[in-house]
């Protein structure tokens, strides 16, 4: 660092504003990163007056009543527990729809496998966002409107490209042989899925598992206009901002509800931080 | 997108020659078609090409309200939409918030990458940091920036010390485009630097200490080397973040200012859930959706055209 930096003195200054820039950069980003939070988590537990007098000041009781406020108020306890089932049943649904495809396209041969693939290699182009009008008229025209049940079928369907894509690499690499003398010993080609690749695929599912937590667990446009407002079915990230009042917001409230929304995803990382990372990582270079 | 380059390579594993005849039959037919990769095939017709078609569609009807039976329009909605003021303000401000959001998030996620590349004190810390934007939610991150940039909030907190005016940031029309940028590019940067960062790894150190050898500095190093090696996969990040900005933040704008005051926020991704969900004006919706989606095709076609590798 010292050499470096004695180096650095010697240089033009244009080249030794260059070899600061990007640390101290770096090091101005983190903290903008960090202050939100460290100011988040504090105000959860003040008043609007502690919040406003002073921002950054340490708590001084760590009294939970915010939260609880925060909970009764939007009902965020049934709202987690809506997110919660919507999430795990779109995962499964996920899995049951990209696996059997993934593994067809994976042996494929032909050029019909080829469109296949590129169809849902282009699936990054679809805005689906701009089609948010259209999606309402399915959910309507299937008798769906106003529940989680359409959410439930709609997320899997916006994981299927990238899904397919991780999970057809990963069975690319699994040697035809092994499937061969499968086949041979007269196993189905659902067995030779279940017995043969799933074992294998393991890592890559649990790719595909932990992108498609996160993004169905965040998700917000698609709940807010296909459930709506009904404190029965809605989902976590549509009642938390309802804790937003124009007149007069509690903000301690409104941070308590954050952190509360935070909560289940912070606790998947912590415990899975090397393969969410993995898994972010590999989400958008394979898309 | 490299599954996109994937798609297209020549087949290196067909062997349909050494097929036994007992298996020929089964072989063909899976020739012809991947038979499980149709219940994700229809899934997904169903769910998303269906409803984007339906987006081409509505676009040419006239259809005031959903209670209203269409008829058909012909270009009607487009000539209602190139005609209205509100549209190139959105466009405006979609303009601005790429050309000016874009540049600025690559740039300093390339060289937030290439600092954490290097290995520096701390760098395991700016990693995990890094990650935290790409947890949080859209409205998790809007009701932060929200507590953070209302009149009593932390950004004032921080500049009445300082002798510097406060300001309403989010209701200010002179600051509020600029508010919704600044959330965008918190979340961004964080997640391209370490998409960048996983392209950035793979550069060999030997080739990097020659160069320091030869008396290459850190920004000699940074633009000279590692950017054209990572250029057409900062490309790809570029692309992402473009298609999120252009898309996605619509959310952040209809959490935080529902595209107001006075239209100072009004993207065309907000435009058009506002005709849709609040005004239901469905076709000019719907004809704001189909420009949107050249826009999409065009923007990503320029990104691509810029940063496409040079070696």
């Amino acid at each position: 660092m010292a050499q470096r930096a004695a180096v650095a003195r010697r240089l033009p200054l244009r080249d030794r504003i260059g070899s600061i820039t990007s640390g101290t950069l770096a090091w101005i980003y983190a903290a903008l990163l960090v202050i939100p939070f460290y100011y988040f988590i504090v105000s959860s537990f003040k008043t609007n007056e502690e919040i406003f007098e002073s921002p950054l000041a340490w708590p001084t009781t760590f009294d939970l009543s915010n939260f609880t406020t925060a909970i009764q108020q939007a009902d965020l306890g049934l709202a987690v527990a809506n997110s919660a089932l919507t999430t795990v049943a779109a995962l499964v649904l996920t899995l049951l729809l990209a696996l059997p495809a993934s593994f067809a396209l994976a042996r494929a041969r032909g050029r019909a496998g080829k469109i296949v693939e590129s169809v849902f290699a282009l699936g990054f182009l679809i805005p689906s966002f701009a089609a948010l009008f259209p999606t309402f008229l399915l959910a309507a025209a299937l008798g769906l409107f106003h529940t989680r049940t359409f959410v439930v079928f709609l997320l899997p369907a916006t994981a299927l490209p990238l899904s397919i894509v991780i999970l057809t690499s990963f069975m690319r690499t699994i040697p035809r042989e092994l499937e061969e003398a499968a086949s041979m010993d007269g196993a189905s080609s659902l067995q030779v899925l279940r017995q043969v690749y799933l074992p294998i695929c393991v890592p890559g599912i649990a790719t595909v598992l932990l992108l498609n937590f996160l993004s169905f667990w965040n998700a917000y446009l698609y709940p807010l206009i296909l459930i709506g407002p009904d404190t029965a079915q809605r989902t976590i990230q549509v009642a938390l901002p309802t804790l937003k009042v124009d007149a007069g917001t509690d903000y301690g409230v409104l941070m308590a509800g954050t952190l509360f929304t935070l909560l289940p995803v912070y606790l998947v990382y912590t415990v899975l931080q090397r393969q969410m990372q993995r898994a972010l990582l590999s989400g958008a270079v394979k898309g | 997108m490299t599954a996109l380059l994937d798609a297209g390579r020549p087949d290196t594993t067909g062997d349909g020659k050494a097929a036994v005849p007992r298996t020929r039959h089964r072989g063909t037919l899976r020739d012809r078609f991947p038979g499980l990769a149709l219940p994700a095939l229809i899934w997904y017709a169903v769910f998303m090409i269906g409803p984007v078609v339906a987006m081409f569609v509505i676009a040419f009807l006239s259809w005031p309200g959903m209670l209203t039976t269409p008829t058909p329009a012909g270009l009607d909605n487009f000539a209602r939409v190139f005609s209205d003021e509100t549209f190139w303000t959105a466009t405006a401000n979609s303009a601005i918030q790429i050309v000016v959001g874009l540049p600025i998030m690559i740039g300093l996620a390339f060289l937030l990458a290439f600092y954490v590349v290097q290995k520096p004190r701390g760098h395991r810390v700016l990693r995990y940091l890094l990650f935290i934007p790409a947890l949080i939610s859209a409205p998790a991150t809007a009701m932060v920036f929200y507590a953070m940039l209302n009149p009593d909030g932390l950004v004032n907190g921080f500049l009445r010390p300082l002798g510097l005016e406060g300001n309403e940031w989010l209701a200010d029309p002179t600051t509020a485009l600029g508010a919704i940028i600044a959330v965008e590019l918190w979340s961004g940067i964080g997640y391209s630097a370490v998409l960048i960062a996983s392209r950035l790894d793979g550069v060999e150190t030997e080739i990097v200490q020659a160069a320091r050898l030869d008396g290459a500095n850190d920004w000699r190093l940074a633009w000279r080397m590692y950017w054209p090696i990572a250029r057409d996969f900062i490309g790809v990040v570029a692309m992402l973040q473009f298609l999120s900005m252009l898309f996605n933040s619509a959310q952040t704008v209809l959490l935080l200012t529902q595209g107001g005051p006075e239209n100072a926020t009004t993207t065309l991704a907000y435009l058009i859930y506002r005709k849709a969900f609040v005004e239901t004006d469905l076709g000019y919706s719907q004809a704001v959706g189909v420009v949107l989606f050249v826009i999409g095709l065009l923007g990503m076609w320029a990104i691509r055209r810029t940063l496409r590798a040079t070696h």
